[in-house]
């Protein structure tokens, strides 16, 4: 049993950091919500990263069980997911992101216009958030990373559709049921374009 | 001449709608500035001959089905007609009923004498399977794969949107005119974002071409 988090004394900031961040696009989405009448995104859901996940992934990675390999060599101990409906939406976030005052982009991945070869798409980045609060190298203000996810609803539904699958073991037919996946994620794809095209024409 | 009168006349009277041009050469053109259901081809031609015409249309990526009219009863007549590209062939003198029944086949199998594939400018579109493809992939709805195999065996010419409202929406005529430039709009953003190298020009209401 572990007696200590893997986070050692930065476990009770991490909430703080989180928090920093997640009010300012909660409150970014109060406002498109306030001029246009609709939410820029339908799902916000975010979450520290499991004292064992986190563990297990220093295990896979090859890394030792630290708080410095927890929070310095791996970027996900902070992680949210934003679910928009529209393909727009996805971009207006990120670009809302951008703009965050103490947040520096250190990364930025576009699966939605560069989709990987099982037919993944979201829109991925990686921040560097600086907080006035002591971060691992013991500096105030200090640094923490957090990574974001962004991508429509029919992108999220896939994509854990496709996790269901990678972690499943016992799947017959491997080969069928990923070919049927980048169907079914091309055709999702090709939905969420004909939406946006719509929501653009009702807009003009 | 007095062939292809007579053959216009009865078609007409069929209810086909018919161009008549009288020599090879603006048969070629003829088949690149219009899409055709069937086209009826004499081998004897002047300026240039029947097979030259069909050899020259289906290099152009035409894959309209084709008739061929052949004079001699010769073997090497037909065999050469259907290597040229022609998908069938009558040996003159023929009777009217068997041609209109060989174009009632023909046009009734239509999508038969269509590959499976078509490319253009690296663009891929499957018909099998509604896949458009260059750089990604994505799928097409029934109606958007039309449209597009539309643009795709148009290349390069003009369609106008009452023409392509009559080509695909002519089984639903209470729809609406404005429905293509929707489609077009969804076929635009899809090759955006496959990364096409080509898209669809023109304005709501006016022509639309692939280029």
């Amino acid at each position: 049993m572990q007696t200590e988090s893997i986070y050692g004394p930065y476990e009770k900031i991490l909430p703080l950091v989180m928090e920093e961040l997640t009010g300012q696009i909660i409150s970014f989405n109060n406002t498109v919500r306030e001029t246009t009448g609709h939410p820029v995104y339908e799902h916000f859901l975010y979450r520290i990263k499991a004292d064992g996940s986190m563990r297990e992934k220093c295990d896979r990675r090859g890394l030792p069980q630290t708080t410095h390999a927890a929070l310095r060599e791996l970027y996900d101990a902070i992680g949210l997911r934003i679910i928009t409906r529209f393909i727009d939406d996805v971009f207006q976030c990120a670009a809302f992101i951008r703009t965050i005052p103490g947040c520096r982009v250190i990364t930025e991945k576009d699966y939605i216009h560069d989709p990987k070869p099982n037919g993944y798409r979201s829109y991925h980045m990686l921040l560097d958030l600086e907080v006035p609060y002591e971060d691992p190298d013991g500096k105030t203000p200090g640094h923490y990373y957090a990574e974001v996810q962004l991508r429509t609803l029919s992108m999220d539904s896939w994509a854990s559709l496709e996790h269901e699958m990678k972690y499943k073991q016992d799947i017959r037919n491997t080969k069928m049921i990923g070919n049927e996946l980048k169907r079914l994620a091309d055709e999702m794809a090709s939905c969420d374009i004909s939406m946006q095209t719509i929501r653009d024409l009702i807009r003009e | 001449m007095e062939l292809s009168r007579a053959l216009c006349a009865v078609l007409n009277h069929q209810g086909y709608e018919t161009d008549a041009v009288y020599d090879g050469l603006a048969a070629v053109e003829k088949a690149a500035e219009k899409t055709y259901d069937c086209m009826i081809f004499d081998i004897m031609m002047p300026v240039m001959d029947g097979l030259t015409a069909v050899r020259e249309i289906r290099g152009q990526g035409n894959v309209t089905p084709v008739i061929m009219l052949t004079a001699k009863t010769e073997i090497d007549d037909r065999v050469d007609g259907l290597d040229a590209g022609a998908d069938d062939y009558l040996t003159k003198p023929f009777a009217m009923k068997e041609l209109l029944a060989r174009i009632r086949s023909m046009t009734r199998r239509k999508t038969s004498f269509t590959p499976a594939r078509l490319t253009l400018a690296g663009v891929t579109l499957d018909l099998d399977s509604q896949e458009l493809s260059a750089v990604h992939s994505i799928r097409l709805s029934g109606r958007e794969m039309q449209l597009m195999e539309l643009f795709m065996q148009s290349k390069g010419r003009d369609l106008t949107t009452e023409e392509v409202f009559e080509r695909i929406w002519k089984e639903e005529p209470d729809e609406d005119l404005e429905i293509v430039w929707l489609y077009v709009s969804y076929l635009r953003k899809k090759l955006g974002a496959i990364k096409a190298k080509i898209s669809i020009t023109g304005e709501k209401g006016g022509s639309f071409r692939l280029a």
